[in-house]
């Protein structure tokens, strides 16, 4: 096989992978195997390819948008917050190429990762890059970046109707069980002249495996790395501290509406919940970014945060975009949303229908128009990203 | 239909007897040439009526005869031409069926054999791995910790998993147990009272509307009483409920369970009322079939010793179903100790620490599997995935033991019982 280039494309051709069952495993393998070897390569010269499509990005994006003739029908699952996107996106689609239908679902980032891996839907979604182990074990399996988003820090303190500054320490504390009610004066020292009233915090989390929890948790893991660093980590499902005001709920949904009936609640919620947590009046925290500052989430300040990775994201797309430390008024908490999509398609058609789909999504005069991340509050991808996206889409085959 | 299911179980060689027997009674003069079409049915002998006009209803009886009353009834009809074509063509079905129902009925047999082991292996093979690395302290360890999944792996003992797993279920299981226990705790005496209520008090057409209204509790589906628990028996019960129970227990160490802060409405008692309202129905419609088999007459005798009704319910009604309310309330166990997605939205669905008062946020085994297995799927190690398996092994094992444990318990009942029955 290694001797014979074109040996594992053939092994994918003609449903044959389908029939072959366990035994396409092994043969995912060894495609791995060859595919590694001409990754490698690709990758190492990524940054030179980066450079100078960061140029003439519009011009490649758009040969990348050119969609197939055929009829194809794209499945997508994964993750929630990104799952109102994809609804917009699906119609607005098939409204220009109607041949191409696409069929969304939100079932979780994790579920988006595996399905995409197993070849079970065509495009993954996840609020969380690849871990090293994934892309060890599937190596054709890309994470490419679509739009940016953010995460609030809400709470409901009846009677305060101010802003409340908050960091990675004392959130770590709180979820520890370290600080249990909100007049405690760590948190006083941080909101001079504002007075909090005798009320017990009731930290919420998500018990289900969540995007939302694994970008939460870098946050206190960068600001708080010898003590939630170390005792806790980060991941899209960690042992959150057992203490006694803990709460689980399903859901961004179950955050809002939980957090709405708990008075006393800080619970941490993406962003395109924001128009649910307004009206439900939950306060939204200013946080203290990675140069010290307190920001409060606004596009701008989700902006400049992304503006400032612009250089370091790499030729993978994985990269944490978490309690960055070169934009002085970046909002902390944003991150990547991710397709993930196995680069070696059975079917040259499905590989170009997800290529013009997903660079049409990027596309800021396209699915990245403000009309549709608008709806969200996403942010599109700063140019530099779209770079390295673009990169990622092109080696789908 | 059913006639023919009848008739084929019964072995060919058995058939000659009770055809000629009923024959004899119906027409005796068609007697011996039915004997033969009669014996030789089933697998070759169906064209062979069509060759003997007048022996089409021996013939056709003789395929059913064995039936017994329906045969009986057969041979009378088969008077009329008409019904003789009828039966010529059933005759030739019944040679189809004869031949495909053994081996169609062995396999219908099979089948909850098979899925059983079937999804007992599957959970095994997955969970095998981990089974030894997770080892006893599965059960006594409180800490769930999925570990670093963006950490490189790490291999122990031939296990890769990532750096910091970790995995306890004691909460789980003690989170399953306790809440199926409250639940069962709260729904038995219910139930029982409103079945006596429908079956001894109330009017016909009232007990049958609340007939109705448990099989309609029981049919509504178990997302919709969790987010009626989440949204208003939680609440209701945080603010309410549990600050009065709390306010008026003794602090005497068994009842400190019933102490503590009253939470907030998510937890084990909420899951516990929860379940009960969903295991209610079927236990109360259970019980209420069998009251309804309680002999009157013996009830009536009772009272007609001068017994009150509460004498008689004791000593009579009771004591005739008290094994088939074990089954009905195993029935409603069962369904607590698997039910997932209600207990997962208010059970608080917090993991790592066993719930020491009734008020304290829980999780069970199923919840904790339904939540958690988007998670497991980013463990590339598939560690994670395989503990989960494990847990699942777990609750089947559990609802293993209660099933036996309460067969043994309704012999040991039902051989202690009043000689008035047995219930079921």
């Amino acid at each position: 096989m290694s001797t014979r280039p074109n040996a594992p494309r053939l092994l994918l051709t003609a449903g044959r992978r389908r029939r072959l069952g366990a035994v396409s495993l092994v043969a995912g393998a060894a495609l791995a195997l060859a595919a590694c070897s001409s990754a490698s390569s690709a990758s190492s010269a990524s940054p030179a390819a980066k450079t100078s499509s960061s140029s003439s990005g519009a011009t490649s994006l758009a040969s990348l948008e050119k969609a197939p003739t055929a009829t194809v029908s794209l499945s997508e699952t994964g993750s929630t917050l990104l799952y109102p996107l994809f609804q917009k996106w699906a119609p607005a689609y098939t409204a220009l190429h109607s041949n191409i239908t696409v069929t969304p679902a939100g079932t979780g980032s994790g579920t988006g990762i595996s399905q995409a891996s197993t070849g079970a839907v065509d495009i993954g979604a996840s609020d969380a890059y690849l871990s090293s182990a994934q892309t060890q074990s599937t190596p054709s399996l890309e994470n490419i970046p679509l739009a940016i988003s953010a995460q609030m820090i809400n709470y409901n303190i009846p009677g305060f109707s101010g802003t409340l500054k908050l960091n990675g320490k004392l959130l770590s504390a709180i979820y520890q069980g370290q600080i249990s009610n909100w007049n405690d004066p760590k948190i006083a020292a941080v909101n001079p002249g504002v007075t909090l009233p005798n009320l017990k915090i009731v930290a919420l989390h998500r018990s289900d495996g969540s995007g939302d929890t694994f970008i939460f948790t870098q946050y206190l893991s960068k600001q708080d790395p010898s003590g939630w660093g170390t005792k806790i980590s980060y991941g899209t499902s960690v042992s959150f501290p057992a203490i006694s005001n803990a709460l689980g709920e399903n859901g961004n949904g179950g955050m809002v509406s939980g957090c709405n009936a708990t008075p006393g609640c800080v619970a941490y919620i993406g962003i395109s919940y924001q128009s649910q947590t307004q009206g439900d009046h939950l306060g939204q925290a200013e946080l203290q970014n990675g140069s010290g500052n307190y920001v409060a989430l606004t596009s701008q300040s989700i902006a400049a945060e992304a503006a400032s990775f612009a250089g370091s994201t790499p030729a993978s797309g994985a990269i944490s975009l978490v309690n960055g430390t070169n934009a002085a008024q970046g909002y902390p908490i944003i991150n990547y949303e991710y397709a993930i999509v196995n680069a070696q398609q059975s079917s040259a058609t499905t590989a170009q229908a997800i290529k013009a789909l997903l660079a049409w999504a990027m596309d800021p005069s396209g699915g990245s128009a403000p009309s549709f991340l608008g709806a969200v509050n996403f942010q599109p991808l700063p140019a530099s990203a779209v770079a390295v996206s673009e990169h990622l889409l092109s080696k789908i085959q | 239909m059913p006639v023919a299911g009848l008739g084929t179980l019964v072995p060919p060689g058995t058939r000659p007897a009770p055809t000629t027997s009923i024959e004899q009674g119906a027409s005796p003069v068609e007697v011996p040439a039915a004997v033969p079409t009669g014996s030789g049915d089933g697998t070759s002998g169906g064209p062979a009526p069509s060759t003997g006009g007048p022996a089409v209803p021996g013939g056709g009886s003789g395929g059913t005869g064995s039936g017994g009353s329906s045969g009986g009834g057969a041979s009378g009809d088969g008077r009329s031409g008409g019904v003789g074509r009828s039966r010529r063509s059933a005759g030739r079905r019944f040679g189809v069926a004869e031949r495909w129902t053994r081996p169609v009925l062995a396999v219908c047999a099979l089948v909850p054999l098979l899925a059983l082991v079937a999804v007992v292996a599957a959970l095994l093979v997955k969970a095998w791995p981990v089974i030894a690395y997770n080892g006893f302290g599965f059960f006594t360890h409180v800490a769930w910790r999925p570990g670093s999944q963006y950490a490189q792996p790490v291999v122990t003992g031939g296990v890769a998993h990532p750096p910091g797993a970790s995995f306890g279920a004691l909460p789980l299981i003690a989170g399953t147990v306790e809440s199926s226990f409250i639940a069962l705790l709260l729904a038995v005496p219910v139930a029982i009272g409103t079945a006596l209520v429908v079956v001894e008090k109330l009017p016909p057409r009232l007990s049958g509307s609340i007939g109705l209204c448990l099989e309609v509790l029981a049919g509504v589906p178990s997302v919709v009483i969790g987010l009626w628990g989440a949204l208003a028996l939680g609440p209701f019960l945080a603010h309410h409920v549990s600050p009065f129970i709390v306010g008026h227990i003794p602090d005497v160490p068994v009842l400190r369970f019933l102490k503590g802060s009253p939470g907030y409405g998510e937890g084990l008692l909420t899951s516990g009322v929860v379940l009960a309202v969903m295991i209610l129905p079927i236990i109360a419609a259970t019980t209420r079939d069998l009251l309804r088999q309680v002999p009157r007459d013996t009830v009536d005798g009772a009272v007609a010793l001068g017994m009150t009704d509460a004498e008689s319910l004791r000593a009579v009604t009771l004591p005739w179903v008290r094994t088939g309310i074990i089954g009905a309330s195993v029935l409603g166990l069962g369904r607590a100790l698997g039910e997932t997605m209600a207990v997962a939205m208010v059970s608080g669905a917090v993991l790592g620490a066993v719930p020491h008062n009734l008020y304290q946020t829980m999780t069970t085994i199923a919840a904790t599997i339904v939540s958690q297995l988007d998670s497991a799927f980013t463990d590339a190690t598939g560690f994670f995935l395989r503990t989960l398996a494990e847990a699942g092994l777990v609750l089947v094992v559990i609802t293993l033991l209660v099933n036996v444990g309460a067969r043994m318990l309704v012999r040991r009942v039902a051989s202690t019982a009043l000689p008035v029955g047995r219930g079921i």
